[in-house]
């Protein structure tokens, strides 16, 4: 039973629990644990504990705790018809609790001591970690979705690829050439000169390349008192705290970047 | 392929229970647990028979291996929901209920009927909550222009059930409003 408390003080860094005993055999297997690699994922280096630790400690009081946040950011992922800005450091908070807790599991599997109850706050444990695996994977999916949607437009243009993680500018570029080649191969080769482009702009047609569309209308739910907004049709809206409205996404846009509404 | 085709155009209801599943909700241990902490914050400790405050899917994980009562939120009772079924008939407006009650009454009359009283009731208010509120958001249909709806205490998942519909019909009224305006 202390092996948790040792384990969470050791990987939250919180020094409050007993410190006293096995100080001795504790750290070797967690500084073993800590180097291996299991996930892949290049998160030590992204990683800023301290910040993403205050928000967790938070449960008790009325701020978001870093779960409710990225649920919040894969909602709105889910509903934006554009790509919103990639919050890489509430993701790497999150990656990397995932990742000690998978740790701290495996430790406490291994050990053939434990006792009924202990595996059943392991299994609870690893029930969470796989809930918030699966939200943070379909976050990442639906951004790779509107990547692969837009490609051709995301390396055309350098406003949205401030919004995206340098990894996610690889695949957007890799995913536009890719599909260029494919083109050119498959069609475009064989057809004359003038026509064998992908971003003609000729009059009265829509653009070749795919764009976000904005105007798409989204449900959004108003966290706090909002600023008025113009609406497409001239007047203007004000959106107390609780309030639902369905309009067109570029209306909301700035409120959903600065946390003020969520999409739902 | 990033994204399965069922949920490129919305989300779908089983994830709205997942999100529901974080709430909070009461519990009677039956079996005692040391503070342990976990993604989403630290829960416990339980200690027979004093009530606590953890995650529903927690309580639902407890629940299955019958190590746990789970405490009917407090709107989820027959007088409350009668009163805003009344409320439903008689007003014009949506009653104002929890946001995800829809998934979250759904999910504890599965997994524990038997820890709720009146089930039977409940159920059937439940059901003419849900149809009396769908007819007023079929009525809310008329009332939508391609600039914007509003729609005061609507939960998630009734805002889940129209939205294609809505998204769409607002989609072809910006467009018929653009046309005129562009080309004259």
């Amino acid at each position: 039973m202390d092996d948790w408390e040792l384990e969470y003080d050791r990987t939250y860094g919180a020094g409050s629990g007993p410190t006293g005993n096995p100080d001795s055999a504790g750290p070797s297997s967690f500084e073993h644990g800590h180097h291996a690699p299991d996930d892949g994922l290049d998160i030590d280096e992204l990683m800023a504990p301290v910040g993403f630790q205050g928000g967790n400690n938070g449960v008790a009081s009325a701020e978001e705790t870093p779960v409710q946040q990225l649920i919040r950011l894969w909602m709105n992922e889910r509903h934006a018809p554009d790509i919103l800005p990639v919050q890489e450091h509430l993701l790497a908070g999150i990656l990397d609790h995932i990742r000690r807790q998978s740790e701290a599991i495996q430790l406490l599997r291994s050990d053939p001591s434990s006792s009924e109850e202990e595996h059943f706050r392991i299994t609870l444990v690893q029930t969470e970690v796989e809930r918030i695996k699966f939200i943070v994977r379909s976050y990442l999916r639906t951004r790779l979705f509107k990547i692969e949607k837009y490609a051709r437009y995301i390396t055309s243009d350098p406003d949205i690829q401030t919004r995206i993680s340098a990894s996610e500018r690889a695949y957007a570029s890799k995913q536009a050439q890719i599909l260029d080649q494919h083109f050119w191969v498959t069609v475009l080769q064989s057809l004359p000169e003038s026509q064998a482009h992908l971003d003609d702009t000729p009059l009265f047609t829509p653009s070749m390349i795919t764009k976000p569309d904005k105007s798409r209308a989204v449900f959004v739910h108003a966290l706090q008192p909002c600023p008025p907004v113009q609406l497409p049709d001239g007047s203007t809206l004000e959106m107390d705290k609780g309030h639902i409205s369905l309009l067109p996404f570029y209306v909301v846009e700035h409120l959903v970047l600065r946390g003020e509404v969520e999409l739902v | 392929m990033s994204l399965p085709q069922s949920l490129r155009t919305s989300v779908i209801p089983e994830e709205l229970e997942l999100i529901a599943c974080q709430e909070l909700i009461e519990i009677v241990p039956f079996v005692a647990m040391d503070k342990t902490v976990f993604i989403s914050g630290e829960f416990g400790p339980l200690k027979p028979p004093i009530k606590s405050r953890i995650p529903l899917w927690m309580a639902l994980n407890l629940k299955a291996k019958k190590k746990c009562r789970i405490l009917a939120p407090d709107w989820m009772n027959v007088e409350y929901l009668q009163d805003r079924l009344n409320r439903e008939t008689t007003q014009p407006e949506f009653s104002d209920l929890p946001f995800r009650f829809a998934e979250i009454s759904r999910i504890l009359l599965d997994a524990a009927p038997d820890d709720i009283d009146n089930v039977d009731k409940l159920r059937s208010l439940l059901k003419d909550l849900r149809e009396a509120r769908q007819s007023k958001s079929r009525e809310g249909l008329a009332k939508l222009d391609h600039s914007e709806l509003s729609l005061p205490n609507l939960c998630s998942m009734e805002i889940n059930e129209i939205r294609p519909v809505f998204i769409r019909s607002m989609g072809v009224m910006t467009q018929l409003v653009r046309t005129p305006a562009q080309d004259p």
